[in-house]
C-alpha cells in the first residue's frame, strides 16, 4: 500500500489525544510532514529507518547491557516521524516551566537554609525529614548566584483534553539531551527538504548555552576557569551522552580517579602535573560524590570534594541535594510552592497525586486501583511502578505488603491517557503513547529552554511506559513557527 | 592532558598495533603453511608462542591444526592476546578517551569492534575461509592508521598514541626476528638461502624493500641490517626508536625535571646500543644476547614512561 493509503487508515486511538490526527483531518502543524510522507513509498521509508539505525550504531550512540564480560550494544530505538509542536503550544510550556523552576530553586535555597516554608506549614517537616535525598551535609552551603537547578529535564505529558501536565521533576542529573541533539541531526539526514521547509526552531546551541553557564559559575575571578564533566565511567549507561557533551563543549571528561583534593582545592591529574578544576558538571549521583561524606564504598567520587564545595573553591552542577525537590512526594506540593514563593497560580498543572502515608487516601487508592498507577518516591527510570489496570493478583498482594510497611516511599496517581503520535512500525503507521522532556538551563542571566526536547515513545502497543529501560524509544521534536 | 586519557590513548594504539602485527604474522603463516615445499614444517608453534600464553603441552597438541590455532589467535577470548580481546580492549580505551579522539577514529574502532564480535567468524574459520576473516581486519588496521594520521590533532595525545604504537612495533619486530633466529639457528652455512628469511620479511611487510635494497648474498647480515638499522624500513628497530625519541622529546618539552631527565637518559642508553652497534660483531653466539638486551631495556623504558606519565589511580 502506498503511504497515502497508510496515512489515511491511521486514525490514532479513540479516547486519546492524537498529535497528528483530529477526527478525519490532520492537524495543521503536521501539514508539511503529511505532505512529505505522502510523496514517499513504504520501501524508502524503511530504507530511511535502516539508515537511521546504522548511523546510530556506527557512531556508537548506544547504551550497553552488560552480562558476563561481553557487553551487548543496543541502540536507543528511534522513530523517524518527527513530533511537531506549534510556537503557541511551546509558549505555554516555556512559561510554565520557567515559573516552576523559579519556585523549585527558591524552595531548594529555603530548605537548605531558613526553612521558612516548613515554619509556615506549607510543607510538613516530616516529609522533608523522611526524604532520603535531603542532604543535611550540604545545609548552609552558599552556592554561586543562588542557583541550584542549573540543568533540568522536567517530564510533561499531554492528557486526552490536549492539556500539558507536569509528570515528574528531574532536577538531579537528567539525561537524554544528547538524544535530542542527535535525533535532530539524523532527521536532517533523513528528511533534508522537509526540515528546511518546515521552519523548525534550532536546538543545536544547547551545548554552547550550557558551556556559558558552567563558565559563569567559576568561583575564582580568573579569565579561563577549568570546567570538567565528571562521569562514573565507560560502564555507565549514559556514557555516550557524557562524551558527547564533553566533546561539544570542549571540556575534559574526568572520572573520580582523575581528581584529587588538596588543601580544599580540586585538581586534575595531568601528564604535566596537577591542574586546578573550578567547575564540575557532575553526572554522578549525590550518594557517590564523596566517600568521606556519603557512601564510604563509592569508588566513583572524590574524597574531600564536599569540603572543597563548602569552602567555595569549586562549583558543582547541579547542586548537591537537589533530590529533595524532585522527590515524588514533594511533587504534590509544587503548586503550593509556586503560590507561596511567587504568589502566582501555576501555569502547568500537576497530575493529581495521592500520598500513601495518609491512611484514608491510601484506602481510596486501593479501592480504585484499576484507575491508578503507584510509584516509588525515590525511583526513576520506570522501575518499581505498579500499573493498577495491568497488575496481576500475585504481584499486587506483594506490592501491597510493601506499600503498607513503608507508605512514605510510595505515591499514587490516576492513570493519565498519554497522547499518541504516529510511529512507523513494521511498514505501517501506528499510534504510540508519548511524553515530552524539554531541557531547561538556568544561569545568572535567567532560564533558557531550547525549543524542543526529547519525545519519548512507549513502543509496545498500548503501553504507557516510555522509559528507555522499559522498552521506550524516542522521536525528534520540532517546534515550528 | 589527563594522565588517564594519555594512558588510554597510549594503549589504544598499542593494542591496534599489536592486532596489526599479529594479523600480518598469522596471515603470512597461513599462506606459507599452504605451500607444499615450505622450508619450515607446518607447525604454528612460533606464532602461538609469540601471541598466546598457553601451556606448551596444549600448544603441542594443536600446533599442526590450522583451524584450532587460528581460533585461538583470533576469537578465543581465554587467550588474552587474541584479536577479539585486543580489539575489545582497544575500543574500551577509545571509549574512555572518546572526547580526545576524532569522531572518525572512534567510528573506525567501533566498526572493528562490531566486526570482531560477529558470530559468523567462527564458522568462516571452520570452513577454510580464514583469509576471508583476516583480510578485512588487516584492511581495517591500515584504515585505522590512515584515519588517525589524517584526522588526529598533533597535540600531547598524538605523542602518547605514537609512543604506544612504536614501542609496540619495536617489541614486535624484535620478537619476530628473535623467533626466526631461534628456528634457523643463524645457520651460516645456509647464508645464501634467502628463503629461510622470506617468512620473517613477509610478516614484517619488508620483502619488497629487501630485494630492492640488498644485492650481496650475505643474507643473514642483510636481514639483520634491515631489521635493526635500516632507517628506511618502517618496522626496523632503529626507525621505531627514532620515532619514539621524537615523540618523547615533544612530550617532555622544555619542562625538564630530574625524573624526566632520568627518563631521557634511560632512552638514550637504549638507543645508543642500537645506533652504535657493530653489525659484524653479531653472530650465532652474540645475537640472542643482543636482542634480549635491547628488549629488556625497552620494557624497562616502557615501565618508566608508565610510571612517570600515567600514574593516576
Amino acid at each position: 500500500m502506498d503511504p497515502q493509503g497508510l496515512l489515511d487508515i491511521y486514525t490514532g486511538d479513540p479516547g486519546f489525544w492524537d498529535e497528528m490526527r483530529i477526527g478525519s483531518e490532520f492537524r495543521e502543524p503536521y501539514r508539511n510532514v503529511v505532505h512529505a510522507l505522502k510523496l514517499l513509498d513504504v520501501q524508502s521509508l524503511q530504507q530511511k529507518e535502516k539508515l537511521a539505525s546504522e548511523l546510530f550504531m556506527n557512531q556508537g550512540i548506544t547504551f550497553t547491557v552488560y552480562n558476563d564480560d561481553a557487553g551487548i550494544e543496543r541502540i536507543f530505538p528511534f522513530d523517524i516521524i518527527p513530533r511537531v509542536l506549534t510556537g503557541d503550544e511551546w509558549k505555554i510550556i516555556e512559561d510554565g516551566l520557567k515559573q516552576r523552576l523559579k519556585a523549585l530553586n527558591l524552595f531548594l535555597k529555603d530548605v537548605y537554609s531558613e526553612q521558612q516554608i516548613i515554619q509556615d506549614k506549607i510543607i510538613p517537616a516530616e516529609l522533608i525529614a523522611s526524604c532520603p535525598h535531603y542532604m543535611r551535609e550540604v545545609a548552609g552551603i552558599q552556592v554561586a548566584h543562588d542557583i541550584y537547578i542549573h540543568i533540568s529535564g522536567i517530564d510533561l505529558i499531554r492528557g486526552d483534553n490536549g492539556i500539558f501536565y507536569v509528570l515528574e521533576d528531574n532536577l538531579r542529573t537528567p539525561s537524554g539531551v544528547s538524544y535530542m541533539l542527535e535525533n535532530r541531526e539524523i532527521t536532517k539526514r533523513l528528511f533534508p527538504e522537509l526540515v528546511a521547509s518546515s521552519r523548525v526552531r534550532r536546538v543545536s546551541n544547547y551545548p554552547l548555552l550550557l558551556h556559558e553557564i558552567l563558565l559563569s559559575l567559576s568561583p575564582a575571578q580568573i579569565s579561563n576557569p577549568n570546567v570538567a564533566l565528571l562521569t562514573p565511567g565507560i560502564y555507565n549507561s549514559a556514557y555516550y551522552e557524557h562524551t558527547f557533551l564533553a566533546r561539544q563543549m570542549g571540556i575534559p571528561l574526568v572520572e573520580g580517579r582523575d581528581l584529587v583534593v588538596d588543601n580544599h582545592k580540586v585538581y586534575m591529574k595531568t601528564t604535566q602535573g596537577l591542574e586546578q578544576v573550578h567547575v564540575i558538571y557532575r553526572r554522578v549521583d549525590d550518594d557517590f560524590l564523596d566517600p568521606l561524606i556519603f557512601r564510604p564504598d563509592s569508588a566513583l567520587g572524590v574524597p574531600g570534594l564536599i569540603a572543597a564545595y563548602r569552602k567555595g573553591t569549586v562549583a558543582i552542577v547541579n547542586a548537591v541535594g537537589n533530590g529533595v525537590a524532585d522527590d515524588k512526594a514533594i511533587y504534590a506540593f509544587v503548586p503550593a510552592m509556586i503560590r507561596y514563593y511567587l504568589n502566582e497560580e501555576p501555569l502547568l498543572p500537576n497530575v493529581e497525586t495521592y500520598e500513601m502515608s495518609n491512611p484514608d487516601t491510601r484506602q481510596y487508592v486501593f479501592d480504585n486501583l484499576s484507575r491508578m498507577v503507584i510509584k516509588r518516591t525515590n525511583q526513576s527510570g520506570g522501575y518499581g511502578m505498579v500499573m493498577g489496570n495491568k497488575v496481576t493478583e500475585e504481584e499486587w498482594s506483594k506490592a501491597k505488603k510493601e506499600i503498607e510497611s513503608d507508605p512514605r516511599s510510595f505515591i499514587a496517581q490516576p492513570i493519565i491517557n498519554l497522547s499518541t503520535a504516529p510511529c512507523f512500525i513494521d511498514g505501517k503507521f501506528e499510534g504510540r503513547h508519548v511524553d515530552l522532556r524539554p531541557y531547561a538551563l538556568c544561569g545568572p542571566s535567567g532560564i533558557q529552554i531550547v525549543p524542543g526536547g526529547l519525545t519519548r515513545v512507549a513502543l509496545r502497543k498500548g503501553s504507557l511506559i516510555v522509559n528507555s529501560s522499559q522498552g521506550g524509544g524516542s522521536k525528534d521534536t520540532w517546534v515550528i513557527d | 592532558m589527563l594522565s588517564r586519557i594519555a594512558d588510554s590513548l597510549f594503549w589504544l594504539n598499542r593494542y591496534m598495533e599489536r592486532a596489526d602485527g599479529m594479523l600480518r604474522l598469522a596471515a603470512t603463516h597461513y599462506i606459507f603453511s599452504l605451500d607444499k615445499d615450505a622450508i619450515r614444517s607446518m607447525t604454528w608453534m612460533p606464532v602461538m608462542e609469540i601471541f598466546t600464553d598457553s601451556e606448551e603441552e596444549y600448544l603441542k597438541s594443536i600446533e599442526n591444526n590450522t583451524e584450532a590455532c587460528l581460533k585461538r589467535l583470533l576469537i578465543d577470548t581465554t587467550n588474552t592476546n587474541c584479536l577479539k580481546t585486543l580489539v575489545n580492549r582497544a575500543r574500551e580505551n577509545a571509549r574512555g578517551a572518546q572526547d580526545h579522539i576524532t569522531k572518525e577514529v572512534w567510528e573506525e574502532v567501533n566498526q572493528m569492534y562490531h566486526l570482531v564480535n560477529q558470530p559468523a567468524l567462527q564458522q568462516k574459520i571452520d570452513s577454510f575461509l580464514s583469509l576471508e576473516v583476516m583480510e578485512p581486519f588487516i584492511k581495517h588496521t591500515v584504515m585505522y592508521a590512515g584515519i588517525t594520521d589524517i584526522t588526529m590533532p598533533r597535540g600531547t595525545g598524538w605523542c602518547f598514541m605514537n609512543l604506544g604504537k612504536y614501542i609496540e612495533r619495536c617489541l614486535q619486530t624484535i620478537a619476530f626476528a628473535e623467533k626466526q633466529l631461534e628456528l634457523t639457528n643463524f645457520r651460516e652455512a645456509d647464508t645464501n638461502d634467502l628463503l629461510q628469511w622470506k617468512y620473517l620479511l613477509f610478516s614484517l611487510s619488508g620483502y619488497e624493500l629487501h630485494v630492492k635494497t640488498y644485492r650481496s648474498s650475505n643474507h643473514n647480515y642483510n636481514v639483520l641490517h634491515q631489521v635493526l638499522i635500516n632507517e628506511n624500513f618502517p618496522r626496523s628497530v632503529t626507525y621505531s626508536l627514532q620515532r619514539i625519541e621524537h615523540y618523547l622529546n615533544k612530550v617532555i618539552g622544555n619542562n625538564i625535571s630530574e625524573e624526566r631527565s632520568a627518563l631521557l637518559r634511560c632512552f638514550g642508553r637504549l638507543f645508543s646500543k642500537v645506533r652504535y652497534m657493530e653489525l659484524d660483531s653479531l653472530n650465532k653466539d652474540t645475537v640472542p644476547a643482543f636482542f634480549e638486551d635491547i628488549k629488556t631495556d625497552l620494557v624497562d623504558f616502557n615501565q618508566k614512561v608508565v610510571q612517570h606519565f600515567f600514574s593516576y589511580s
